[in-house]
């Protein structure tokens, strides 16, 4: 892992258009200001670390299931959305 | 033009018949599936309300899933700008959203994760699971034992 110092209000770049910018520190607490283009998610680990956990507990516990399988059609939002 | 038809002997379900145009592209794959891009939606006569997302890159994996709004009728999903953007997604009539559900071993309990939806683009069929990080939504909220719109007989 690529470890770099920095100080408050200095930042660094990953690629072209990822800044993270080193806000504010507090004891053990680091705040991080981060740009980066509008397609890129951005998530803390532990929420996107849960979201593959239940992922793979759907695969592992999934019902029995029976019957003959067909394709199901995919519809829009069934809840209005104004 | 005649689709191209595909037929596939699924772990799970047995033989399936589909065409090429129905199958869904994860370019993303999902988080716990980075590699597995390609998905089969599939309804089974024993579960009408589930849509079982078959992989067909991995045709052991498929995963449960169900409208979120079946179950929830107040839910409100806001989805981020990267969500739009990402799947080209012009319009709120043209994506579907399905939440992935988890069944305990003994099918004692179910939960649905809200926090998580998978979300469609139907023109593309392209699809991601937009993690909807700083919402109020649990990636395991209980599912009631009845879910109301899917059978009026009962």
């Amino acid at each position: 892992m690529l470890v770099l110092s920095r100080k408050i209000n200095q930042s660094i770049m990953i690629g072209d258009d990822i800044r993270i910018v080193i806000v504010a520190v507090d004891r053990d607490q680091v705040k991080l200001g981060i740009e980066a283009p509008r397609t890129v998610p951005v998530h803390r680990s532990e929420v996107y670390e849960e979201i593959r956990r239940t992922n793979q507990e759907a695969l592992g516990a999934a019902p029995v299931a029976t019957g003959k399988p067909e394709r199901a059609t995919l519809k829009p939002r069934t809840k209005p959305n104004r | 033009m005649e689709q191209e038809q595909i037929t596939v002997d699924l772990p799970k379900f047995g033989p399936c018949t589909f065409e090429a145009g129905e199958v869904l592209d994860f370019p993303w794959g999902l988080p716990g599936f980075p590699d597995l891009h390609r998905w089969l939606p599939l309804n089974l006569d024993s579960h009408p309300t589930f849509v079982w997302l078959q992989s067909l890159d991995d045709t052991s994996v498929a995963l449960p899933a169900v409208d979120p709004w079946m179950v929830f009728e107040t839910y409100d999903p806001k989805l981020p700008p990267y969500a739009f953007t990402s799947l080209e997604i012009r319009e709120a009539t043209e994506f579907a959203t399905l939440c992935v559900v988890v069944v305990t071993p003994n099918a004692e309990e179910m939960t649905i994760n809200l926090m998580a939806p998978l979300i469609i683009n139907l023109r593309t069929r392209k699809g991601r699971q937009i993690v909807l990080d700083g919402s109020a939504h649990s990636p395991r909220e209980p599912m009631p034992r009845k879910m109301p719109a899917s059978s009026k007989s009962a």
